[in-house]
């Protein structure tokens, strides 16, 4: 085993295009273990827990204040935690400074150095480690290329676009070969096209290295296409933290329901026995441990869950039309008051003008429920 | 002033984030509508710039045509030779001494100061109390300051009497507050709340994710001051002294009230001219002198403004 | 869920974990303050002590006192008026209109503080009509220009807080003028620039000698000077009044101001930079 570029004998051979022997028995294991943080009197983090696999790219998904950063930034170093502690292979590196925790960071923006060319802010953790000028350069424009930049490789900061300013920036993470890369909300400040090209190109080179990997961002749609797991947070807690389909199909709580994909709120009756009547139906409930008595609830189901028929005097009205491309999202006014989003295929829906009758369903599936609004 | 490159383009600086600095709309062509455009924008100028020529502009230029007038009108260059030579040019001499010396140690110091009070952690109270001292004491010069320092530092001040309480003579190892470096040491205490003042906006363009990712990448203090700290500050710096070196070159009331004019300094001399201690045939040498501090300070505020343009470049 | 099975997890026990970094650093910081502190506050104590409180009281009824102080204030109000009138309509046309010249606008409003009072009013003594040479409001025109460099960067400070842009076009859009657009849009939420730029300007006059001495008017500073070759305690006690009285008004200026811009969500307000409030990270 020959010692790479950054000296670490203990890490895996590299082969000559960069790439590690993948994940499997090797790789960086992270634990968040009950983490917990206030600020004055608001809790930013709730004593938080997450098992990271080696070589796993975990996203934490959630809105503004739920914590995500703040996790993020302790696992960096750069915010220390009232209690809890966070292992890396097994050892505590909550004492460790930021400096010796040999992570690679991706901030939210402009954290390149202005006064540095792109490729000098590269090799810049390279210079730390005291690697020679020789073998920094490079190894720092094999980086450049590997995120498609190695032409600016001259350019300063403020001469190049805020997409590739990331890239670069990823690059800088990425050329200390980290044990653990920790991303913060590095795309938000993109715009769209830019946005899903990195996006892209990140997960990629994540998968390509092996590098274990902690996500942050508030956009759910980056969250369930980049990540192997995402963790849901809100007021400092975590939600649920699973797969991405499992985290749609079966959201833990209404929270993540809600937040992940879009999600429809009917009236209905909660009977003792785990059962709930909407929509002149009865299906089983999906979250028993749910904290709702019997009585009235809200019964939680997705747009392509129900099922809507045509009918003469059927429970509600066709109101709105929105075409989505291959789908087209209906809204209908049911009794009471309340709308519900139907999706459908485009041209089914091409027939279901406004005004028209229609029975909407309850599909004969488990259904969510929370307390009624 | 056009963007460089198409607007988009890799080359156009303004890209990144904050508006672009260029004046909306086409540059100027020299088409009659677009002049007619460019002047009416220019417009709303105007007043400033009438007011700034009347104020400042032609009184300088009055000072450069006076130094090259005879008394009686007619050209001459003998102001020029005057200012030049002899106990004038031992003026200029003292003054940029002066000048150099309290311009880059209340920079030094001032930058000190002003990273303290920036980086403080429960600071706000702090910095508002600082900075509105700040702005109080580098604005408070000559006379009052001098007395100031008269009765505390003076041959018969309390502060001197003190210290010659216990055991330190400042007198007798030669300090005295009315010479070159007594009037250095005064005038710090309007310098260096200069400094603080025009550092601390180039300490706020300092951002903390260049910090977090330079610790991120391994580097300790050092090395980010090394690295990125130090030279993303060292254009305004360099700035600052230059600055502080203009503020101490035109300062008259304080050394004026603390020498009586037994230094030789320019800013003085000035001064004796108007207060009429002339010799006959050399009224235009005041003039003569006056020029010359301004092209010193010409020169240092060019260099000022291009080190400017550079650092706000790299904060952008 | 991922296996960990291989690697032996021990949770440590809560506890709280070492000093962050930036603490290591507050000894050093608070001994730079006290220094400085002692450097600044040093002689004014000493002054104080050297002038006496019974000076405090006489220098109300010195001979030239009032007089003095009268015109310096006459002239601060004057200098005052015209400097805002001038700078921030011109301010806010520079941010709006021409940003292009905004480096311009920072050179050369730089130079007031650069340029020796003593060559300037060699200058203006030269060109000035005879009619202006004999008011001491000559003077008052001049200070404005010796005022600029402050009171443009206060005023630019509070226009780079808001986005004046933005909110010029929303007040257009809803049909006020330009005039209604100033007086009711712009200036509340320019108070603080504003006022910190009169406040710095008055600091000026009422501490400016050399021009005042030169052109032959006694103005306070003047007065200070003169009369300190007949009492100095009573010149000292003066010296330090003035001082005072400057402060108080700017620490007014700025607390009005924090407060005021904390209430609209922005951050704390100093003399020249207004900062918008850091936002506590997710």
């Amino acid at each position: 085993m020959t010692a790479n570029i950054t000296g670490n004998t203990a890490r895996d051979a590299t082969a000559a295009d960069g790439t590690r022997q993948t994940a499997g028995t090797r790789g960086t294991s992270v634990v968040l273990h009950d983490l917990s943080r206030a600020f004055g009197a608001t809790k930013a983090l709730d004593g938080l827990s997450i098992d990271m696999a080696p070589g796993e790219l975990v996203a934490l998904l959630g809105p503004s204040g739920c914590g995500k950063t703040t996790a993020l930034r302790i696992v960096a170093g750069f915010e220390i935690a009232d209690t809890g502690s966070v292992l890396v292979d097994g050892k505590d590196i909550s004492s460790v400074p930021a400096a010796k925790r040999d992570m690679g960071m991706v901030f939210q923006s402009y954290s390149l150095f202005p006064n540095m060319t792109a490729l000098d802010n590269v090799a810049f953790g390279l210079r730390m480690r005291k690697i020679g000028t020789g073998d920094r350069r490079k190894r720092a424009n094999e980086l450049l290329e590997m995120v498609g930049l190695a032409p600016q490789a001259k350019q300063y900061p403020h001469q190049l676009s805020g997409g590739q300013q990331q890239r670069v920036a990823l690059a800088r993470a990425l050329a200390i070969e980290p044990r653990v890369l920790l991303l913060d909300e590095p795309l938000s400040a993109l715009d769209a096209k830019v946005r899903l090209q990195l996006r892209e190109q990140i997960r990629t080179l994540q998968q390509r290295l092996g590098t274990t990997t902690l996500f942050v961002t508030h956009d759910q749609e980056e969250a369930l296409s980049m990540a192997d797991r995402v963790g849901v947070m809100s007021h400092g807690k975590l939600e649920q933290i699973a797969a991405p389909d499992e985290l749609y199909d079966k959201p833990a709580t209404a929270f993540v329901a809600e937040f992940v994909g879009i999600m429809n709120r009917v009236p209905g009756e909660l009977h003792s026995g785990g059962t709930v009547t909407a929509l002149d139906k009865t299906v089983p409930v999906m979250n028993q441990d749910a904290d709702v008595s019997p009585g009235p609830a809200d019964v939680l189901v997705r747009p392509e869950g129900l099922t809507m028929a045509v009918i003469e005097n059927g429970n509600g009205i066709v109101a709105t039309r929105t075409f989505l491309g291959s789908v087209t999202r209906v809204g209908v006014l049911l009794s009471g008051d309340v709308t519900v989003q139907v999706d459908k295929p485009s041209t089914d829906a091409a027939a279901l003008a406004p005004g028209t009758s229609v029975q909407v369903t309850l599909p004969p599936e488990p259904v969510l429920v929370a307390p009624r609004r | 002033m056009a963007a460089s490159g198409a607007p988009g383009s890799l080359a156009d600086p303004g890209a990144p984030g904050s508006g672009p600095d260029i004046v909306s709309g086409s540059s100027a062509r020299l088409t009659f509508p677009h002049a007619v455009r460019w002047l009416r924008r220019i417009l709303g100028v105007v007043p400033f710039a009438v007011y700034v020529t009347l104020g400042l502009l032609l009184p300088m230029v009055a000072v450069t045509i006076g130094a090259f007038e005879k008394d009686n009108g007619g050209f001459t260059l003998s102001n020029v030779n005057a200012a030049t030579h002899g106990i004038y040019l031992h003026g200029f001499w003292q003054s940029i001494i002066l000048s150099a010396v309290s311009s880059v140690v209340p920079a030094i110091l001032g930058l000190i100061l002003a990273y303290a009070i920036f980086t403080a952690k429960r600071g706000n109270v702090l910095r508002q109390v600082t900075i509105t001292a700040s702005g109080v004491f580098a604005n408070f010069g000559g006379v009052p300051l001098a007395f100031l320092f008269i009765a505390s530092l003076g041959s018969t001040g309390l502060l001197t009497h003190w210290l010659q309480n216990i055991g330190i003579d400042l007198y007798a190892h030669g300090f005295t507050l009315y010479s070159l470096i007594g009037v250095i040491v005064v005038y710090f205490y309007f310098q260096i709340p200069l400094m603080v003042l025009v550092i601390l906006p180039a300490l706020e363009g300092l951002r903390p994710a260049w910090r977090e990712a330079a610790e991120n990448m391994g580097a300790r203090s050092w090395d980010y001051w090394r690295f990125v700290g130090g030279p993303v500050l060292l254009p305004a710096f360099l700035g600052c002294v230059l600055l502080l070196f203009g503020s101490a070159l035109s300062a008259y009331a304080t050394a004026e009230a603390l020498t009586n004019g037994t230094i030789p300094l320019t800013a003085i001399q000035i001064g004796s001219f108007l207060n009429g201690n002339v010799i006959a045939g050399q009224e235009n040498v005041g003039k003569a002198l006056g020029l010359g501090m301004v092209i010193i300070i010409a020169i240092a505020m060019l260099i000022y403004t291009v080190l400017q343009r550079r650092v706000a470049k790299w904060l952008r | 869920m991922a296996a960990i099975a291989d690697t032996q997890v021990v949770p440590a026990p809560p506890r709280r974990t070492a000093r962050p970094r930036a603490d290591r650093g507050a000894v050093w910081r608070w001994v730079v303050l006290l220094v400085a502190a002692v450097y600044f506050l040093l002689p004014l104590l000493v002054a104080f002590r050297f002038a006496g409180i019974k000076s405090f009281g006489s220098v109300l009824s010195q001979s030239g006192f009032t007089s003095s102080l009268g015109l310096s204030v006459r002239l601060a109000i004057v200098t005052t008026v015209i400097e805002i009138v001038l700078m921030l309509p011109t301010a806010i046309y520079i941010h709006l209109r021409l940003p292009g010249l905004r480096r311009l606008m920072e050179g050369i409003t730089i130079l007031p503080i650069v340029i020796p009072p003593v060559v300037l009013i060699v200058g203006v003594l030269q060109i000035s009509p005879g009619a202006l040479k004999n008011t001491p409001y000559l003077l008052a025109l001049e200070y404005v220009i010796l005022a600029m460099p402050f009171a443009y960067r206060a005023i630019d400070a509070g226009l780079r807080a808001l986005d004046l842009k933005t909110i010029v076009e929303a007040s257009n859009s809803l049909g006020a003028g330009w005039l209604n657009t100033l007086m009711r849009v712009l200036l509340p939420n320019l108070t603080t620039g504003v006022l910190a730029a009169v406040v710095l300007t008055v600091a000026l006059v009422l501490g400016e000698y050399t021009m005042a001495s030169l052109a032959l008017y006694q103005t306070f500073p003047v007065w200070i000077y003169v009369n300190s070759q007949y009492s100095g305690q009573i010149s000292v006690a003066a010296s330090l009044l003035s001082l005072l009285v400057t402060w108080l008004f700017l620490m007014a200026i700025t607390m009005i101001g924090t407060r005021r811009s904390r209430r609209k969500g922005g951050g704390a307000v100093t003399l020249f930079t207004a900062t918008r409030q850091e936002t506590r990270g997710n």
